[in-house]
């Protein structure tokens, strides 16, 4: 071979089993062919057919490989509310409790973030390699051997010490051998929404989620049972936490979440054609978003958005107008519907609610609604008076901060998906004096590799940066074959674990946005690695990490001298109007 | 009120009040016959340094020493501050002395260099937003070839598709020099665009000696022609941005220097 190249393995999907991930220590239990018999004589396990699994990934090897077994003590957390779990469990024995509502945080052993402390944020003066995309040898041909515990989403073994008095009071629900749990969050890619310990001593099959999603893919039997846990135990969650249930009792909940019914818009896949839609024209755009609520029809029930995002809009003219976009947690319809309970005069929806892509909703029924809800409301919990669109109220009200955005600004960033973004980067062009300060900073947290472009497209006096946005659906994390991609389960941006990931590409396909590069590492001399049986380079995929491990914070705005650079949660709407206010 | 109305009208009440004092400080202190030359001379030099220190902070982006527009904000407001001093340390007199003369052109040089620098800073971002397509400075010389060959293809397969060297001509006289390299950089940065009109207006003049086949490649042109407009533009003001650095900070260190310099001289013969 050539003297600037070195030959080693492609790293693969199960080159490191999930057991020998995370910072398990001495807890770590490799999982054998004897574990995986052992699994195979437990339902659902024992009852999916092996045959439904391609070569490539048989369902021995998606046990083997994907799952790995825990033991916990009694008081053991096995997750934590508010973690992105990446990882379901299936109880072999012994029993878990979960708490229905929320502890401590504290209590739950929530630590500090893990950053870099500051000699060594110092030492990156001088120790920043001068070649792109350095990787040591060492790290990068070490398939098999087990990743470090820094760089993965380290599981949750925390311990209640005092388990009585920290659960005093509290709702909680006993769950026993047989039963999923952790299955919403790995699936859904969202938060965890209870804490669950080990009630006594137990053993629990953790599997990661892209074993999940195989058995779930091939299994009938395991998507059923998965469905209808996540129909019963979702559901009465989020309607727990929607302001206008939170007063109902455990009788009346249990009568709404029956009669709630589940609905699903738009493609889940949305990204697949997010830059063909991209070309089409606004109308066009909005023809191909379906309506989950139309202006002038009669208010038939609420819509709790579940998952995904809506756009809310109304007639103007000739054409619609965008004055707000929901996510996750918010409702439509409910203004209406209290409206028509407490007035002769009855109105109609105010405005057209569209999914943006992808929408799960809830829908509850207005019948539901002035049976169960609007009796046993109080005053102060009733929405403002509906006053119809003619008088032009409802839209200063429904817009809120957003009003000071504008319109043209606040179309653009429901068109172009950027609402989805959790650090979305925005550059205020009458500030920016191009002076790449920002970039200079990130490359020197970074190894000399800065981990975005300044560049993207622009509305007004806006540019929406070619950076990672650490979204709320992070689409990229779809399909990773390894996890390689996931969010930390701290802090809550995605990262890449730079061990595990195989160069697949897949998730920077997947990114809508385009913000994940392929890579190609070398060594310090400069050397590309490549594959010892293709001799195709070995690919990394690379994009910003928010400067997780750095003291500063996400250095690009820690290092932007006018003001003019802006990470924000696209969900923080007051930050958002003061900033273009400013 | 909004934040930078605010954040503006709090370093100027800081500016007026810390200078009105700083005059009745050294006031009183030479009334009393104490060395007020030195305490605004030390006091002087201390503020330079930490001035300078704003370009070492860039340096070390991954520490925390406060965020860079806070220090943004002191360098700019504690410049202003440094004036109000050095008027002060001089005794509002011109200075005598060939060092006294250099350090002090040397200071005015900084100093004027900073506004500028801070005047374009708040100007040309602006004007690069509104200009066109923004671009960036790296990538210029590569977009500037690339128009430079979609423009000679567009001339040649015109030449060859309509037989006629209307167009041909026009490119060796004017288009060449105009495509080869950046072009009219002081109208640019002087927002002046006479330069690109009489190219468009030349260009237009041609028309009567064109057939239509010809006119679809003009337009074609023309367009061309502005692209390469928005590039030099984007050339001048962002070299502009970045160039201005390359005269205050060698400056900034040549000034520091000299003032040592001053401040040893100024102990030892006191």
């Amino acid at each position: 071979m050539a003297d600037n190249r070195i030959d080693i393995q492609r790293p693969q999907r199960w080159d490191v089993p999930f057991w020998q991930e995370g910072s398990l220590g001495a807890r770590r239990r490799e999982m054998t062919e004897k574990d995986v018999d052992r699994i195979l004589t437990v339902p659902p396990f024992s009852r999916i057919d092996p045959k439904k699994f391609p070569a490539s990934t048989p369902y021995r090897g998606v046990l083997l490989n994907d799952t790995r077994i825990r033991n916990f003590s009694k008081g053991d957390i096995a997750v934590r509310e508010g973690d992105y779990g990446n990882s379901a469990f299936f109880i072999l024995s012994g029993s878990v409790e979960v708490v229905l509502e929320r502890l401590d945080q504290s209590l739950i052993g929530r630590r500090a973030p893990q950053r870099k402390n500051f000699f060594s944020a110092l030492a990156q003066l001088w120790r920043n390699p001068s070649q792109p995309e350095v990787r040591s040898r060492r790290k990068l041909a070490r398939a098999g051997q087990p990743v470090p515990s820094w760089e993965r989403d380290a599981p949750t073994n925390v311990f209640l010490e005092d388990v009585s008095v920290i659960i005093q009071g509290k709702a909680t629900a006993t769950l026993r051998p047989g039963e999923f749990f952790g299955e919403i969050a790995a699936l859904g890619r969202t938060p965890r929404t209870s804490t669950i310990f080990a009630e006594r001593r137990c053993e629990l099959l953790e599997i990661r989620w892209q074993g999940l999603r195989e058995l779930r893919l091939r299994s009938s039997e395991v998507k059923d049972h998965i469905e209808g846990l996540y129909r019963s135990r979702s559901l009465k969650t989020h309607l727990r936490e929607t302001p206008m249930f939170r007063h109902l009792g455990d009788g009346d909940l249990a009568r709404v979440a029956e009669a709630t019914e589940f609905q699903s818009h738009g493609e889940f896949e949305w990204h697949a054609s997010y830059n063909r839609v991209a070309e089409l024209s606004q109308a066009e755009r909005l023809q191909m978003e379906p309506v989950v609520a139309r202006e002038g029809d009669y208010p038939n029930g609420i819509f709790l958005v579940r998952s995904g995002f809506a756009r809310l809009s109304e007639t103007y003219n000739h054409a619609e107008r965008t004055i707000s976009y929901l996510g996750r947690g918010q409702s439509f319809g409910f203004e209406e519907v209290a409206h028509n309970w407490r007035h002769k005069e009855q109105i109609p929806f105010q405005h057209t609610l569209r999914a943006v892509g992808h929408l799960d909703a809830l829908f509850v029924p207005t019948l539901v609604i002035e049976q169960y809800v609007l009796p046993t409301l109080k005053e102060p919990d009733f929405p403002d008076p509906c006053v119809p669109k003619a008088a032009g109220q409802l839209f200063e009200r429904r817009s809120g901060p957003l009003k000071q955005i504008g319109p043209e600004t606040l179309e653009f960033l429901v068109e172009k998906r950027f609402i989805n973004g959790t650090a979305t980067m925005l550059v205020d062009l009458d500030r920016c004096t191009r002076c790449d300060d920002c970039i200079r900073a990130c490359a020197a947290t970074h190894e000399n590799n800065p981990r975005f472009i300044r560049h993207g497209p622009v509305q007004g006096r806006t540019m929406i940066a070619n950076a990672c946005m650490h979204c709320l659906d992070p689409v990229c994390m779809l399909g990773c074959p390894t996890g390689a991609i996931h969010r930390d389960s701290r802090h809550r941006q995605v990262l890449i674990n730079d061990l595990t990931c195989i160069g697949c590409g897949l998730c920077a396909n997947s990114c809508p946005y385009g913000n994940i590069q392929m890579v190609y590492p070398r060594d310090a001399k400069g050397k590309l690695f490549y594959d010892q049986f293709t001799h195709s380079p070995i690919q990394k995929a690379a994009k910003c990490d928010l400067c997780a491990d750095q003291i500063t914070g996400p250095a690009c705005a820690h290092a932007c001298p006018h003001d003019a650079l802006l990470r924000v949660d696209m969900r923080d709407l007051e930050t958002l109007s003061k900033w273009f206010n400013r | 009120m909004r934040a930078f109305v605010f954040r503006r009208l709090l370093g100027l009440v800081l500016l007026v009040s810390l200078s009105v004092c700083c005059c009745w400080l050294d006031f009183s202190l030479a009334t009393s016959l104490r060395p007020a030359a030195r305490v605004s001379g030390i006091s002087l030099l201390a503020l330079l340094v930490m001035l300078a220190l704003f370009n070492a902070r860039k340096k070390l982006p991954f520490l925390p020493l406060l965020k860079a527009s806070a220090w943004m904000q002191f360098h700019i407001y504690a410049g202003w501050f440094a004036m109000v001093l050095f008027l002060i340390h001089i005794g509002f007199k011109l200075p005598r002395g060939a060092l006294e003369v250099t350090l002090a052109i040397l200071f005015l040089c900084v100093t004027f260099s900073g506004l500028f620098g801070l005047a374009i800073s708040r100007w040309s971002p602006a004007r690069l937003t509104l200009h066109g397509e923004g671009l960036i400075y790296e990538r210029i010389p590569a977009l500037r070839a690339g128009l430079r060959r979609e423009v000679e293809e567009l001339v040649l397969g015109s030449v060859a598709a309509t037989n006629s060297s209307t167009i041909a001509d026009f490119y060796q006289a004017k288009l060449r020099a105009y495509f080869e390299r950046p072009r009219y950089l002081w109208s640019h940065v002087l927002g002046y665009s006479k330069p690109l009109h009489q190219l468009l207006s030349e260009l237009e003049a041609l028309d009567r000696y064109l057939n239509a086949e010809e006119r679809k490649t003009m337009t074609q042109l023309a367009e061309l022609v502005r692209a390469k407009d928005n590039l030099d533009f984007q050339r001048a003001v962002q070299g502009m941005l970045k160039g201005w650095l390359f005269v205050h900070i060698p400056l900034t260190y040549a000034l520091l220097l000299f003032a040592a310099v001053h401040g040893i001289v100024a102990w030892g013969f006191t």
